[in-house]
């Protein structure tokens, strides 16, 4: 890999350092606490589609294995059944196994905001007036911005269940969709190939080719939420019994944030953590140690609250109106 | 076979019973369920282009094609024709499956012809082409602005944008996939 100073594209540069700057001045002035964390864990929250990166602290004949954090959850969580109250981390993440792309980078900036006492469809309202509010840092105009020729209005946000998305974009029903043979049934129809998949990976591949392009597309960003329980991850499911209360919200059709109302649940939790755990295992992902210390956290008392994790600089490159990531950063590789 | 993971821009592909050209790959980890690898690719039977998403570990069958140095001679309405500069052997492949690339071949130069089982496909892009001005205003003067642009007309009747100081006459380097200018030769 060669590496390449990029400050003739300085001007996007600083509008990105607009967005940081307006993210950190919004969070502030509404109360919450900025989290000053570490990257390198000794143990980590067990995730199965997700790679990370390994290294090792040494000091004379002693060795400890590192991992370099993919999220800073493990440490906010603690610090939430701690009573630390509102807060968010601005700061780097690192996830292993993708390439440099001009949507993602192995080493990107997260920010995770976390509200106590309120659930998913709180942030989602807190989001919209967080876009606002960049916006009108960065353009002047907290109503509309334009994002490669498309005019995009931030008043609002353009609303689907993940069910009502299927339906809409790939013709799949709900009872289907939640039905995990049904689903491969029909995946098989389509075409796609679904001999030794799982159910979540042809659920990721139709969404992926049908659904997501056109999320955000219709001239406000899109709140896609009520995911299968089977993508709950850390989030507390509804009482429908079959979908969990996470949101993930696009902006023409890029990806830019995933909140969840938080499982408090320690029992749930465990049960969750081993599932993935095991499936990193068959997968043949890096081995870690889990955090169990998370789930003890929890059953010490962890209180309801929503948490969101946002790609800053996908945020970024809507605001600075560049087709790609690199075209933002001081530094890339190639 | 290779798995849809290791996919390279450029690479030919089968789908669908037809032979496909990769446009763009873009490995893809939503996090959610299998990483996948987001392409875009071209038909070489109809020149019309799709994205498709493969699960990163799905077998793609992959195909080797091989490509044949000829001359491009000139095109109609709705071909190009080229010669094998060898067996002197002329053959045609339409315009649409071409694409928007031909506006940048001059007559008499050299191309790379891809070829499966002995048919043309297509042409494989080069990665620039060296054109002359035949047409551009003049730069009006105390006009500063560095990234100002102005239309220009290259010898083969293609319009490209060009800086303010790009003269009739002058030799320019043009990325005929994007169209773009790329220097001053």
């Amino acid at each position: 890999m060669i590496i390449k100073s990029n400050y003739s594209k300085g001007g996007s540069y600083k509008t990105y350092l607009k967005v940081v700057q307006s993210i950190r001045s919004y969070l502030n002035e509404n109360g919450y606490l900025e989290l000053d964390l570490p990257v390198l864990s000794p143990a980590l929250i067990p995730e199965a589609y997700l790679e990370i990166f390994k290294t090792e602290f040494t000091y004379m004949d002693k060795k400890q294995d590192l991992f370099l954090t993919p999220s800073p959850e493990l440490f906010i969580k603690r610090l939430l059944a701690q009573g630390i109250g509102d807060c968010y981390y601005l700061g780097k993440s690192f996830r292993n196994s993708e390439p440099h792309s001009p949507r993602h980078q192995p080493e990107f900036t997260m920010l995770e905001w976390y509200k106590v006492g309120e659930d998913y469809m709180y942030m989602a309202d807190q989001v919209l007036k967080l876009l606002q509010h960049i916006a009108r840092a960065t353009s002047g105009d907290g109503a509309q911005i334009t994002y490669q020729g498309s005019q995009i209005s931030l008043s609002k946000w353009e609303r689907f269940t993940v069910a009502e998305a299927f339906e809409t974009y790939a013709s799949i029903k709900p009872n289907i969709l939640l039905d995990e043979s049904a689903f491969i049934n029909i995946a098989k129809d389509k075409g796609y190939k679904t001999e030794s998949f799982t159910y979540e990976d042809l659920w990721s591949q139709i969404y992926t080719q049908e659904v997501e392009p056109h999320m955000g597309m219709n001239g406000y960003p899109t709140l896609l939420y009520d995911y299968p329980v089977q993508f709950a991850a850390l989030s507390k499911p509804n009482n429908d019994g079959v979908t969990a209360e996470r949101f993930e919200f696009y902006i023409a059709g890029l990806e830019l944030g995933n909140c969840y109302t938080e499982l408090t649940d320690p029992v749930l939790q465990k049960a969750r953590f081993k599932a993935e755990d095991k499936g990193r295992k068959t997968s043949g992902k890096i081995g870690h140690p889990v955090d169990w210390g998370f789930i003890e956290s929890m059953e010490a008392g962890m209180p309801d609250s929503t948490g969101i994790a946002i790609g800053v600089e996908r945020i970024g490159m809507i605001f600075a109106d560049v087709p790609a990531i690199q075209d933002l950063s001081l530094i890339t590789f190639s | 076979m290779t798995a849809a993971g290791n996919l390279k821009r450029g690479e030919f592909i089968l789908y669908q019973n037809d032979i496909w050209q990769l446009l763009k790959t873009e490995f893809y980890s939503p996090g959610k369920g299998a990483a996948l690898m987001r392409t875009k690719m071209r038909s070489v039977s109809s020149g019309k282009a799709m994205d498709y998403t493969y699960k990163s570990q799905e077998d793609v069958e992959t195909v080797q094609v091989s490509s044949i140095e000829m001359q491009y001679l000139y095109k109609d309405a709705e071909h190009a024709f080229f010669m094998d500069q060898h067996t002197y052997e002329q053959i045609s492949i339409p315009l649409d499956i071409i694409g928007d690339i031909i506006a940048f071949f001059k007559e008499g130069e050299a191309m790379f012809v891809y070829i499966y089982n002995d048919k043309p496909l297509s042409i494989r892009p080069p990665a620039s082409v060296k054109l002359k001005i035949i047409q551009a205003e003049d730069a009006a003067k105390g006009d500063t602005v560095s990234n100002a642009k102005k239309e220009a007309i290259v010898e083969t009747g293609a319009k490209v944008l060009v800086p303010l100081f790009i003269k009739v006459g002058e030799t320019i380097s043009i990325n005929p996939e994007t169209g773009e200018y790329t220097g001053r030769v």
